[in-house]
């Protein structure tokens, strides 16, 4: 995996550096912003960490850079400012994922593991967690080899919880999901298809927060 | 002074009054003296042409009728012999003739009657003429009367057009006191009259160079608050990235971990600090908007599952469809992190926490409730104190932190006007933490 990393602190991104390439990604780093929108230009990487407080130009024009350059290129923006409107800032102007700094490496790594999962089902590629395996490309899903029948919707939410594996998703998000999808979505829509999904599914691969949002958890 | 306007309007009708009676004493004199002169002169008149009238006659003593019942004459010889007299007159001489002609005031039959005696030298006659003085009186009172009913009746009619004209007088400085009183907690931008008068000018002056500071000042400290944040996380963050490269490469890990303990105590009380600052009522310049509560706890908890993860504890929320409240995204998100964190802080392995949002009569209720050892009751206004922490720093969890969670959680609850109490949950047994946010008030 190509990691471009626009950061201008010289000791975070060194020690960045290292520990991105320690995980088996490839790193380029740069500390500007014009840099950065010229190397994306040029070839696309497959993830960009992107800091928002750069010295030449603001990060978010970067960000915007590079939306028009590529739609669905993953951005992890990086923050020490921790205003709320930075955080709605970057999701808007099409960040994938934000981190505020000071950030844990294992948060930043899973959250790196998140794209390298959405951009192989992007690929049409398979993702497997446990014994659950699904084929973005056919649809399909095998649960310990045996293929399973899923109706679009369920398979939707199946995806987007196992491309997210590690991480809460609230009942929020997934109805908003759904939404996104051009698909109609009542009060009780998520809780009904998550119990159509767990019978189809080993035991406790979904698990409830109660009142808060689904889980699976990698493995 | 309750109202400028009523004060105006008060003051200026006590001084059209004022005015007025003076000026209509001041009449009611004039009148009198006027009314006197006139009836003299016709009194001296009357006398004259009656001395004319019998200068070449013997009086008539019984031929003298006069109607009025508030004038009448006698003819006096020297001798004091009544020649004649009107029919109302006395027989009696009620004056003395002490001077050749005068006027003179005498009482006769129950009135006070002003005199005028003549002097008929040829003749050797006195004729004496008299009129009732009240009547004189009467004219000036009927003449002083005739101008007050006008203005009596015109007094409320004054009131009522000067309550207008002050009304649109002071317009301007309603209006001022609207803009003001409409403007949000974060707007400070100038207040803007239309024609704004001479002596409200340098209020709106004065006003707008207030707020442009205060902009100024408010600006300033956020910047230095952004860029204090920015110069402090970024070393920790270098911090952190080359411990866990130090950790990938050391195959003695725990001899890392007082460093790795140390740093992010060091990371947790830089974000304390910085957010106690962010909160504080005199610093907040807070959004107000409608928010779901329930979505912000969903999203809290989400991303501070990991924690909860690591202690294996049992979190769950239950809230009824809606639970709206009035206020800042941000701020909000501080308050249910700060509780949540603190919960699962203090709550042992495999331990449970309870989350719910409720709405009483409008208001809405998040209670966050704990399986863990709950708090003495002695402690529960000490704990919203900054940097306290129960047992000092050797906290029976083991815990980081530096004792400022709940003052920040203090801090938004203020600016929010809810109410925060503690108690002990009575399902769970631990801490059992309660904000009540207040009614939301329909936008007009």
């Amino acid at each position: 995996m190509q990691v471009l990393l626009i950061e201008d602190d010289p000791a975070l991104a060194q020690a960045l550096t290292q520990t991105l390439k320690r995980e088996g990604f490839t790193v380029n780093h740069l500390a500007e912003g014009k840099q950065g929108i010229l190397a994306v230009q040029t070839e696309l990487p497959d993830i960009v960490i992107l800091d928002l407080g750069l010295p030449d130009i603001d990060g978010t024009e970067v960000l915007k850079a590079i939306r028009i350059e590529s739609a669905d290129l993953p951005v992890l923006v990086l923050t020490a400012r921790t205003s709320l409107d930075d955080k709605v800032k970057g999701l808007d102007l099409g960040a994938d994922d934000y981190l505020a700094k000071p950030f844990e490496v294992d948060e930043l790594l899973a959250r790196l593991r998140v794209f390298e999962r959405r951009a192989s089902t992007l690929k049409h590629a398979g993702l497997t967690i446990g014994e659950v395996s699904i084929d973005s490309a056919s649809h399909q899903v095998t649960v310990s080899g045996e293929p399973i029948d899923f109706s679009r919707r369920e398979f939707m939410l199946l995806k987007a919880m196992m491309e997210n594996s590690g991480r809460v998703q609230t009942r929020d998000s997934l109805e908003s999901k759904l939404y996104s999808w051009g698909e109609e979505v009542s009060s009780n829509t998520i809780e009904v298809h998550i119990h159509h999904l767990r019978k189809k599914l080993p035991n406790q691969f979904i698990q409830t927060l109660r009142g808060i949002g689904y889980i699976v958890k990698p493995l | 002074m309750k109202s400028i306007r009523t004060y105006l309007l008060l003051a200026l009708l006590a001084i059209i009054t004022l005015v007025t009676f003076v000026s209509l004493l001041q009449g009611y004199q004039s009148s009198i003296s006027k009314a006197h002169q006139l009836f003299d002169e016709r009194l001296q008149n009357m006398a004259e042409v009656i001395a004319i009238a019998n200068q070449s006659s013997q009086p008539q003593s019984t031929s003298n009728d006069i109607h009025s019942p508030s004038v009448f004459f006698q003819i006096w010889q020297d001798d004091s012999t009544l020649l004649a007299r009107s029919n109302n007159a006395p027989d009696t001489l009620l004056t003395t003739f002490d001077s050749i002609t005068g006027f003179k005031d005498i009482n006769f039959a129950n009135y006070r009657w002003r005199t005028f005696t003549l002097r008929d030298e040829a003749l050797q006659r006195w004729i004496i003429t008299a009129e009732r003085t009240d009547i004189r009186y009467g004219l000036a009172e009927n003449v002083v009367l005739a101008s007050i009913v006008p203005i009596v009746l015109a007094i409320p009619i004054a009131a009522f057009i000067i309550w207008i004209a002050i009304g649109l007088g002071l317009k301007p400085l309603r209006d001022l006191a609207t803009q003001l009183s409409r403007k949000q907690a974060d707007d400070l931008s100038p207040v803007l009259l239309k024609d704004t008068p001479d002596e409200l000018s340098q209020l709106v002056t004065t006003t707008n160079e207030l707020l442009m500071r205060l902009n100024t000042a408010f600006t300033r400290e956020q910047q230095f608050s952004a860029d204090a944040a920015h110069e402090l996380r970024t070393p920790i963050s270098i911090l952190k990235v080359q411990l866990h490269n130090l950790q990938a490469d050391n195959k003695n890990k725990l001899a890392l971990q007082p460093l790795a303990n140390g740093i992010d105590r060091m990371g947790q009380v830089i974000e304390q600090i910085l957010s106690l600052y962010r909160h504080s009522p005199d610093q907040a310049l807070l959004k107000q908007e409608q928010l779901d509560l329930a979505a912000i706890v969903q999203q809290v908890i989400a991303e501070q599952y990991d924690l909860i993860v690591q202690k294996n504890q049992k979190i769950s929320l239950s809230n009824k469809s809606e639970c709206l409240v009035k206020g800042d995204q941000f701020a909000l998100e501080t308050l249910v992190q700060n509780l949540i964190v603190n919960a699962s802080k203090y709550t042992p392995h495999n331990g449970e926490i309870l989350v719910s949002i409720n709405s009483i009569n409008n208001n809405v209720n998040l209670i966050v409730e704990d399986s863990g050892p709950g708090i003495d009751e002695s402690q529960y206004d000490r704990v919203f104190e900054r940097f306290y922490r129960i047992h000092g720093d050797r906290h029976d969890s083991n815990s980081l932190g530096c004792g400022l969670g709940l003052a920040i959680v203090k801090h938004i609850v203020l600016v929010h006007n809810a109410d925060i109490s503690l108690d002990t949950s009575s399902s769970l047994g631990g801490l059992k933490v309660d904000v009540l946010f207040p009614l939301i008030k329909e936008q007009l």
